[in-house]
């Protein structure tokens, strides 16, 4: 809660003048953040919030009545009486100077630049470059090459503000990535045969403010003011990173870190960040089957009914990809079917990794075990999965609903296949094919990841919200949360269905766990479970 | 009284360099006397009644600089002596290390002593292989009679140095590039604050002195603040080394009281400009200084005087160029190199260097446009005052100069297709040499 100042009495306030304006901040800050907050945004390269200042860039220089030079707004700390200018002669000045210098061996190459349209070197040129160029000598030739199986660098680009390099330093702490040469020979390089392969490293591609590191998996796919975007979470494992999901015509092209300093900071790992070309494997379910003949999805929907309704009690086996509510959901149909069990499977551990930085990764390479703890108990994964398992393998069931999200090509798991395969009626949800499909009756399309709408609980207990990549309508297939809620419609077991929200709220009445929350007060960072909305917590629920 | 050489009285002997000899003459008396019983405050208080002022370039009051380390600090203080003598025309403290090692080491001591420390550095600049010989050998010498060490001098104190190599680098003499430079990183100036004296090397508080500074401490001891004073100007006073290169006919150092006037120095003491030739201008302080013309080389050689006639005593590096020397070739070489030396770290710096050179290169060579002298004073206005560290400042500063104040020349090199030697050296290119814009 460091940038929280609630009841913080003891942290004392500074007043200067910004732009002639007597203004508050808290003492320390520097003027750049405390500017922040007046509404004055002042431009910076170098800078970037989550690293260590450099200062180096000096786009940030601003009129100061303690210094006779321009001082640099990202490092000088705010004073009693310290007077500050950001539009003055002299600030414009300093901030136009440092552009016509950024701007003069800087190729004209935006056309056909990764980063055009969201370099920061463009937006700064448009407000505060030259309009034309003074300079008619020789641009400078600098290297354009790989630094790794990631990432290139195309080093004419480059403007050597070190974000990069302090990234490898303070972030990952790994520091493959320096900068060789001096002066305007300066550019970005890894040490000879040790490339930049760290975990974290396409973060450098993300803060990099022009297009001088390069992804290899972006590189020409997209211009970027043509995508689509949209907050979500990365399933990719239990932290939850919170991402942005970028496509273009409906298809995912790039992922890329959201910031939330209470679970990701700015960054996401790279094993995220590329972890999404599954969607579009040819292994990829997409279509419904029924005893291996392909159904629409109404037809499917039909189907699921009619195997449904004249089951006895049903064994589901849920997955820790499934949000709050698609498991709330599961939960209604278990509940109406007496005998019915619920348990669930995992994936197996991968390897967690913990960075200098405080970033971590976690080797549950899921998204919502705490969620679904929550929903069926902390024993749906246990002592419940076990007797379920062994149920199943005594022909305990005649019917069985499956969730096989994820996209690990051993799905459930050798055990959790064979008992599936005891089992008359079996109707599974799958994003991959696999062998836990080979003779099911029903064999259902399942979202992944990043195309779900709805919660997820993250391992330090924050609910957050994800949103899926799909546009709008443009659902290739029914999803869960639809087909559910038509299976409960069909089975009289709902009036009428509801989007995500409307679920959520189903369960916030149902289970008190989840009491208080709604998905419009998550918004995009999220809340602590445990931490329930200011309006409803009248119990002073905050702790 | 009369001048007395503190730095140079010996160095035509052959054994000058010996603690043997060194001990002969006097040496480590003052640091023998000071380390056995001198009170820190005392010493910093001499030398601030001394007036003693940084002989690296910036003439900072070197007692007011010791006085800003804070005297209760549970870190370790550090001494870094400033030996990477790399501004062009300045070889000064290359004479006291190569002949006079001992006289820097008890400056050393003295200043240890004076701010309670224990560990001192040199950083010296690679390329003085002679001078990390010599002054290695001094250390090892002044280590074997117990001079430093554990119990440096019998006075219980621990006191050790270390000297250290540079790898080559112009931006390693700017103090806190220096001190990155030592910590074993990429050599690049720091931001300020933190200054060196709360947070310098390796995040301690750091003393950083020139080595000629140091090299004053056991003169200021031996004849007092008072008497120190008397030489020279009593704003900037004390013996001063000056480095004269260039179109005379006896270039060297030479130790003279400061103050003392240029013209003086080069007359009377450099033997005049050679070839009988007329003067034509002079760089005063080192190549970032603002250059002078003929007429202006009356003044003083102190750092107030030289403050007044817009210029800087810097280094104490004077270059002096005769009447057939041509301006625009001067600048090009200037200028080729604060570009090759610039660190990059700060975008005017880095840009702004090597635009300059391409531009004075491109006058020299017959494409410059009238506009081009225009454009060169506004480029130099664009950095100076703008980076973290003076390298900006120093590369614009003799751009500025040189061009207003030979702007004939390049007036010349523009209208008659470039600067005379070039003309000489491509004599069908004359006249023939396509522009621009």
């Amino acid at each position: 809660m460091a940038n929280n100042p609630t009841n913080d009495s003891a942290v004392s306030m500074t007043k200067w003048q910004l732009n002639g304006q007597e203004v508050e901040n808290h003492a320390g800050m520097t003027i750049m953040e405390a500017a922040k907050e007046h509404g004055i945004e002042i431009p910076c390269f170098c800078y970037h919030p989550g690293l260590s200042i450099a200062g180096n860039c000096r786009i940030c220089m601003v009129e100061s009545n303690r210094s006779h030079k321009p001082v640099i707004s990202c490092s000088e700390r705010i004073a009693e009486g310290l007077e500050i200018e950001t539009d003055s002669e002299v600030a414009v000045d300093a901030r136009n100077s440092v552009m016509e210098f950024q701007l003069i061996n800087h190729p004209l190459d935006c056309p056909v630049c990764d980063k055009s349209g969201e370099c920061v070197l463009q937006d700064h040129s448009y407000a505060h470059g030259p309009d034309r160029s003074r300079f008619v000598e020789d641009k400078n030739i600098r290297h354009t090459k790989e630094l790794g199986p990631d990432i290139s660098i195309w080093g004419n680009r480059c403007i050597v503000c070190t974000r990069c390099v302090r990234f490898c330093d303070e972030i990952s702490g790994t520091s493959e990535l320096c900068i060789v040469e001096r002066g305007d020979r300066s550019v970005v390089d890894v040490f000879p045969e040790i490339p930049i392969d760290n975990q974290l490293a396409g973060n450098t591609v993300d803060i990099c403010p022009v297009g001088a590191l390069i992804s290899h998996d972006f590189k020409y796919e997209a211009r970027v003011w043509n995508m689509d975007r949209i907050d979500s979470v990365c399933g990719g494992c239990s932290r939850g990173c919170n991402i942005e999901v970028e496509t273009l015509d409906g298809f995912v092209k790039r992922l890329i870190p959201r910031e939330n300093l209470d679970v990701n900071d700015w960054w996401m790992c790279d094993e995220g960040r590329y972890g999404w070309r599954h969607l579009y494997a040819d292994d990829r379910i997409t279509q419904a089957t029924r005893d291996g003949a392909e159904q629409t999805d109404s037809a499917a929907t039909d189907a699921l009914e009619e195997l449904l309704s004249e089951s006895g009690p049903v064994a589901f086996l849920i997955d820790p990809f499934l949000t709050c509510e698609e498991l709330h959901l599961v939960q209604g149909l278990a509940a109406s079917r007496p005998g019915s069990k619920v348990g669930g499977w995992l994936p197996a551990d991968g390897t967690a990794a913990s960075f200098p930085s405080g970033f971590q990764i976690s080797a549950a390479k899921y998204p919502n075990r705490s969620g679904a703890e929550q929903v069926f108990g902390d024993q749906v994964f246990g002592d419940d999965a076990k007797q379920l398992q062994k149920s199943l393998l005594s022909n305990g069931f005649d019917t069985v609903i499956a969730f096989c999200g994820g996209h690990q090509s051993t799905g459930p798991g050798d055990s959790w296949t064979q008992a599936l395969a005891n089992t008359a009626t079996r109707i599974v949800f799958s994003v991959m094919n696999g062998p836990w499909l080979e003779g099911a009756s029903l064999v259902l399309p399942a979202t992944a990841p990043i195309e779900k709408e709805g919660t997820w609980i993250n391992e330090d207990g924050r609910l957050q919200r994800t949103r899926s990549c799909w546009n709008p309508g443009t659902d290739p297939f029914a999803v869960e949360l639809v087909r559910l809620q038509a299976l409960q419609h069909a089975l009289g077991l709902r009036g009428r269905s509801l989007s995500a929200a409307g679920v959520f709220r189903e369960l916030a009445a149902a289970n008190t766990a989840f009491s208080g929350h709604n998905h419009s007060d998550l918004g995009s960072p999220g809340l602590l479970l445990s931490e329930r909305p200011a309006a409803v917590a009248s119990d002073g629920g905050t702790e | 009284m009369t001048f007395r050489k503190i730095f140079t009285q010996h160095i035509a002997e052959a054994d000058c360099h010996t603690l043997e000899f060194y001990q002969r003459n006097g040496g480590y008396k003052q640091a023998r006397e000071a380390l056995n019983g001198q009170d820190p405050d005392d010493l910093i208080e001499q030398v601030k009644a001394a007036n003693l002022r940084g002989r690296g370039g910036a003439g900072f009051p070197t007692g007011v600089k010791w006085s800003f380390v804070p005297k209760s600090t549970d870190k370790p203080k550090y001494l870094v002596v400033n030996a990477d003598e790399s501004e062009p025309g300045t070889f000064k403290d290359r004479v006291i290390m190569e002949k006079n090692p001992h006289l820097l080491l008890e400056g050393i001591l003295i200043c240890c002593k004076a701010v309670a420390i224990e560990t001192a550095y040199i950083y010296i600049r690679g390329e003085f292989v002679f001078a990390t010989r010599r002054l290695q050998q001094a250390i090892d010498e002044a280590y074997q009679a117990g001079i430093f060490g554990n119990d440096s001098l019998g006075s219980g104190l621990k006191i050790d140095v270390t000297l250290h190599r540079g790898a080559g680098a112009y931006i390693c003499g700017e103090e806190t590039g220096m001190l990155t430079s030592l910590e074993g990183d990429r050599g690049q100036p720091k931001l300020k604050p933190p200054f060196p004296a709360i947070e310098g090397a390796f995040g301690c508080p750091t003393v950083v002195n020139n080595v000629e500074t140091l090299a004053n401490l056991p003169y200021i001891l031996e004849i007092g603040a008072e008497a120190y004073r008397a030489i020279g100007p009593e704003k900037c006073p004390g013996p001063k080394l000056f480095c004269i290169s260039g179109h005379v006919e006896n270039p060297g150092t030479f130790e003279l009281p400061m103050g003392i006037p240029l013209r003086t120095l080069i007359d009377d003491h450099a033997g005049g400009v050679w070839k009988g030739r007329k003067l034509k201008a002079v760089i005063p302080g080192g190549s970032s200084a603002h250059v002078l013309t003929a007429d202006e080389c009356g003044v003083a050689m102190d750092i107030e005087s030289l403050a007044a006639a817009g210029t800087m005593l810097g280094s104490a590096g004077i270059i002096v160029m005769d009447e057939t020397t041509c301006m625009v070739d001067a600048l090009v070489n200037i200028m080729r190199f604060y570009h090759h030396e610039s660190c990059g770290q700060c975008t005017p710096c880095r840009e702004g260097t090597g635009w300059l050179e391409k531009i004075v290169h491109r006058i020299a060579h017959g494409e410059g446009r009238m506009e081009d002298l225009d454009l060169v004073l506004e480029v130099c206005d664009r950095m100076v005052g703008k980076t973290i560290c003076a390298l900006a400042d120093a590369a614009a500063f003799p751009a500025q100069s040189i061009v207003t104040k030979f702007q004939d020349d390049f007036v010349a090199a523009i209208q008659n297709g470039g600067s005379p030697a070039w003309k000489r050296r491509h004599p069908s290119a004359v006249g023939g040499a396509a522009s621009h814009g």
